[in-house]
């Protein structure tokens, strides 16, 4: 039975407690940031390729304090960097990714109703929501926003003396962190609970599709590990508000020397990679996911070894909790300590490897329906098998010796997260938008959006390559200081260009994504013909998701093109034939 | 939903919820343990407040078990939540003066003659009586809603939930006891 | 003015384009179709482009890249340990580039080969045991020989022998660097921050014998093919000692001290001939570190024996510049 409950505007739109409206405050969210974080990184990229020239564009945005004529000051560099850094990795690729698809499919997918508790969800919205205001805010304090890295290491982080943005600004940072982790907190706590309790008769967890495995699993990963960043960043507050030493030592700033004695940066390193990783996994995850179904939906053909994709995931999300020293090969830890996790971290090649077989297979004698969504899921495999390789060399401590913290590094983590994790979410978006706002998006523009995005994000980070083993570092805010590097410059205005051309396009989709819910052609229940209880939801959609009984599974997700069938696709709640042979 | 699922899954929750706050301890205790190795480390004694704490958070679980125990018989809880919730002020009165208790002892939070063992121990200290702080606000409101009569034999979901989470807390507390007492 | 321009072009695209997607809408309601659910002449156009770019332009652009850019990758190590790691990366990379030129064009093709029709079925496959197992034992066999190989480099590396290595530390702060010799004990003085001040910018203890021969300098210069055990500390922040040139790179934190031990194979001379009158051995900050990150630079010299001699003839100790005569 459906839920009827008077819906008033605020109960609908603001404070819903409807999984599907949760998701679309995430999504819109997390797009809204992905525009701020990608403006934040053609800022900076400007004054990259063309160093201490004036832009006037620079000004309009930065005003006169941080890019006095037109030129970016560098503390503000560090700031923009910092906060592009931030906004990405957890705002659009972890709120935004998960946040959306996990509430959206968790439910319809495994038959439910909706989450288990539809106010904790509620709740995790607008946790994420305080949080985006507070880091918003953080942008315009007088000395400027956390400009540490993403990565806030102390001592920088912890003394506004040696960077101004690490003073108020590293607060409001650290306030927001701490909401967005609680948002996460809340969210994954019931996406795990609604899988293991609220699926309908007859479907198994071996009948989920592979997204709802994958985002089950990455919930766990985020409740395990973001607790630890909390702690991280506790020590990290008193350190910074209330004198004790836990990180700093020995120190001399300002002039000055801190009482400070006896504390570690390396130990927040420690704790702080021990989410740090398995976060790249919590971002990296639920495209995987969604890339499958896509995949399988317009190959009309099952997933190529169920089982074994589902194998892997776990292999990759356990392996991830034992890998995180491979971001400290180089500060001085016990070379022991090095080779094991050089040996953990080469390891997570094997399931990697695994699934990019697994999805060439699906392709392999399939009947590939080009919808842009499939455009981004085989762009996801292009790039991920691209970023894939390079982790190689990374995870390699005697390699990293001379790649560590240069542009192969910048490089390779954009491949993987910047491009793959995003096509994974744009993929969801084209393919999910019927289901979400009962229209369908542009073919179209959803096809010049891809090629120019998939053309420009190559362009913008195969070349990055060439500068890590050139010698060239990240976070640098110009590359003029060294003659060693005057001969890149024309690499890295190439770099700019294609990154210039690749945000612009960007606006595009949101336009498609924005018209479309208002002017796009109107959808019906099932427009790929897929297999999955969501597209056996009414085109209208309600509370409570099915007018009706909820539906019973009978089947697995994957019957496409199935001999015995003449259509090329049997919903999960069609019984089996007789003599059927089941998967 | 249900009564059954929406029973078996709160609880569900409520522990995946204790799963992660134990995380967040262990963090904070995994970074005492390598700094601890380090050297340069302050040797103390634990106030004897925190044996008084110790001892009054025991006694609180087992009014909130009694609490419990009640309910299910249809007998009233009131008086049983009330006194966990007034051993739960006395646990932060304790807590308060355990701290005072170290300052006294030389063992500062921060600033000249600190040293990173106090430091942990006022840290960890205090975020669990920030936990403890965020029961007893839910103790509180179930302490109401009992007043009020709405539990009874057939429904004590909110009153489970609080106990398993009290519980908890107060392990957590004798876990973290011990580990400063002997580690 | 500028800004009230760009605004004007900016609704006008909006509405030109609403329109154009109005037209299209129109055009299709005539044709009773969905202009948005794809077609047998779309999986033909997209599953050539995907071939096209995917396929030949994408790899294409990767070779163009490695024949113009590759040159501009660090030249061969200039050190011991280096020269393993460049052998290391070369095995590493040829093993990766064979994997990404067999894995691409078998994405790029499968798509354009198997681009949909709507008149054919796709194979009903749903796993095969052989291949699961082929594709898992395979990936670890090669993988296997290349960790182990690492392992080796890494073990080789980091166990070093340093016990004849001449002793230079290293100094790291906001924003620059000071290199403090060991002198003839090859004994570094011990070190306390709080000894910071005037001309005693490192902070050496002076009450400790070893320290009387120690010499602060602004250039580090090194004899060629003579091993040497840099030592890292920080004066503020975490910096990073990075040496692209000789493969040395080692993080510099404030209340510790870090090492690398290496030897240096080529003299500066030796590489201004190869590489042009320009080059230099550089030491580069390698982690973010404030506002002038960007610009933390020393010069390393590679000689010969006499030519160091000279060099150190001339520098004076800590004796002589921080006590008092």
């Amino acid at each position: 039975m459906s839920e009827h409950h008077k819906e008033t505007f605020i109960t609908k739109y603001i404070f819903s407690l409807d999984h599907k409206m949760i998701a679309k405050q995430f999504l819109i969210t997390g797009m809204f940031m992905g525009v701020v974080g990608m403006t934040l990184s053609l800022l900076f990229r400007l004054q990259l390729s063309n160093p201490g020239e004036s832009f006037a564009v620079l000004e309009f945005f930065l005003g006169e304090k941080w890019a006095p004529g037109g030129v970016l000051d560098p503390n503000m560099y560090l700031a923009l960097v910092t906060m592009h850094g931030t906004i990405l990795v957890f705002w659009v690729l972890t709120a935004g990714l998960t946040g959306t698809f996990a509430n959206f499919l968790i439910p319809l997918q495994i038959g439910a109703r909706d989450m288990a508790s539809g106010f904790m969800n509620m709740l995790s919205y607008w946790f994420f929501f305080a949080a985006t205001v507070v880091l918003l805010s953080s942008l315009y304090v007088e000395t400027g926003p956390a400009s540490a890295g993403w990565t806030i290491y102390p001592p920088l982080s912890a003394l506004p003396e040696a960077v101004p943005g690490s003073g108020l600004g590293q607060d409001l940072w650290l306030i927001a962190m701490t909401l967005f982790v609680v948002s996460s907190l809340l969210g994954g706590l019931n996406y795990i609970v609604t899988i293991l309790n609220l699926r309908t008769k007859g479907m198994t967890m071996m009948r989920l599709p592979l997204t709802i495995w994958a985002l089950l699993i990455v919930a766990i990963l985020g409740v395990l590990s973001f607790p630890v960043l909390l702690s991280c960043a506790l020590l990290l507050i008193f350190d910074r508000s209330f004198g004790t030493s836990f990180y700093l030592s020995d120190i001399i700033i300002g002039g000055e020397a801190l009482h400070n004695t006896g504390g570690s940066p390396i130990l927040f390193e420690h704790l702080f990679w021990f989410l740090g990783h398995p976060e790249v996994y919590i971002i990296l995850l639920p495209a995987l996911g969604i890339v499958s179904e896509v995949m399988s939906v317009n190959c009309r053909k099952p997933i190529f070894g169920y089982k074994a994709m589902v194998g892997a995931l776990l292999v990759i999300a356990l392996l991830s909790f034992v890998v995180w020293g491979h971001h400290m090969f180089l500060t001085g830890m016990d070379p022991f300590l090095g080779s094991v996790f050089t040996f953990t971290t080469l390891l997570i090649a094997i399931p990697s490897a695994v699934k990019v077989f697994n999805y060439l297979a699906t392709l392999w004698r399939g009947n590939i329906r080009f919808t842009p969504a499939m455009l981004f899921a085989i762009g996801f495999v292009s790039t991920f098998i691209t970023g894939g390789l390079t982790g190689l060399i990374l995870g390699d401590s005697a390699l990293d010796i001379n790649v560590h913290d240069t542009y192969f590094v910048t490089g390779h983590f954009h491949i993987v997260m910047g491009v793959s994790a995003i096509y994974g979410m744009m993929a969801g978006v084209y393919h999910w938008f019927p289901k979400m706002y009962g229209r369908m998006m542009n073919k179209k523009l959803g096809y010049f959006h891809f090629w120019v995005t998939f053309i420009s994000a190559y362009g913008v980070f195969f070349p990055m390559h060439f500068l890590g083993l050139a010698g060239l570092p990240r976070r640098y805010y110009t590359n003029s200081s060294f003659p060693m590097f005057d001969e890149l410059t024309n690499i890295n205005e190439v770099i700019t260009f294609f990154a210039i051309i690749g945000g612009l396009v960007q606006l595009l989709f949101i336009f498609n994504f924005v018209y479309s819910i208002f002017k796009g052609t109107v959808a019906n229940e099932n427009p790929w013909k897929s297999n999955t209880l969501e597209w056996t939801t009414p085109v209208e959609r309600i509370h409570g998701n099915w007018p009706g009984e909820l539906p019973t599974v009978e089947r697995w997700a994957y019957d496409y093109s199935k001999p015995e069938f003449d259509e090329d696709f049997v919903l999960q709640t069609v019984p089996l034939k007789e003599n059927e042979i089941n998967h | 939903m249900e009564l059954l699922v929406k029973n078996k899954t709160f609880k569900q929750l409520l522990w995946i919820g204790i799963g992660s706050i134990v995380m967040f301890f262990a963090g904070l205790t995994s970074a005492y343990i390598v700094r601890k190795a380090e050297g340069n480390w302050l040797e103390f004694d634990m106030p004897i407040w925190f044996t008084f704490s110790t001892i009054t958070v025991i006694i609180s679980s087992l009014s909130l078990w009694l609490a419990l125990k009640n309910i299910k018989q249809n007998k009233s809880a009131s008086e049983f939540l009330i006194a966990t919730l007034f051993l739960g002020f006395i646990f932060t009165f304790s807590q308060i003066q355990g701290w005072k208790d170290l300052v006294s002892q030389g063992v500062y939070l921060t600033g000249e003659g600190s040293n990173p063992s106090g430091s942990f121990i006022y840290v960890i200290t205090l975020a669990h009586l920030f936990h403890l702080i965020g029961g007893i606000f839910a103790l509180f409101i179930t302490t109401i809603k009992s007043k009020l009569n709405i539990y009874s034999k057939d429904n004590y979901l909110g009153m489970e939930l609080i106990s398993i989470y009290w519980h908890f807390i107060g392990l957590l507390w004798l876990y973290l006891f011990l580990f400063f007492s002997y580690s | 003015m500028t800004g009230i321009l760009v605004g004007l072009i900016i609704a006008v695209s909006l509405i030109v384009l609403v329109q154009l997607l109005r037209v299209n809408e129109l055009i299709s309601q005539v044709k009773n179709e969905d202009p948005n659910l794809v077609n047998d002449d779309d999986n033909k156009s997209q599953g050539l482009l995907v071939f096209l770019i995917a396929g030949v332009l994408f790899l294409g652009s990767v070779l163009w890249q490695f024949k113009y850019w590759g040159i501009h990758i660090l030249p061969p190590a200039s050190s011991v340990h280096g020269a393993t790691i460049d052998t290391l990366m070369q095995v590493t990379c040829g093993l990766i580039l064979f994997v990404f030129f067999i894995t691409q064009p078998i994405l790029a093709w499968f798509t354009y080969k198997y681009r949909g029709n709507s008149k054919r079925k796709a194979h009903y496959f749903v796993h095969n045991n052989k291949l699961e197992l082929a594709w898992t034992i395979i990936p670890a066999l090669v993988l296997t020989p290349l960790i182990i190989y690492g392992l080796n480099v890494w073990n080789n590396i980091t166990n070093v022998d340093t016990s004849n290595s001449q002793v230079i530390e290293l100094y790291a702060k906001q924003f620059g660097w000071a290199a403090r010799y060991s002198g003839n004990d090859n004994l570094l003085g011990s070190t306390d921050f709080r000894l910071v001040k005037g001309m005693n910018e490192l902070g050496v203890n002076m009450e400790d014998e070893n320290a009387f021969d120690d010499f602060i300098t602004r250039e580090v210069h090194l004899v060629v093919n003579k091993p040497v055990l840099l030592k890292m500390r920080s004066q503020d922040v975490i910096h990073s000692a990075f040496l692209p040139h000789f493969r040395v790179q080692m993080n510099c934190v404030p209340g510790m001290s870090t090492q690398f031990g290496f030897t240096p194979t080529q003299t500066t001379a030796q590489m201004k001939e190869q590489e042009g009158e320009n080059f230099d051995f550089t030491l580069l900050c390698n982690k973010i570190c404030g506002a002038a990150h960007y610009n933390m630079k020393m010069t390393f010299i590679v000689e010969t024996e006499e030519e160091y001699n000279k060099w150190i003839s001339s520098q004076n100790t800590l004796k002589n510049t921080l006590t008092l005569k």
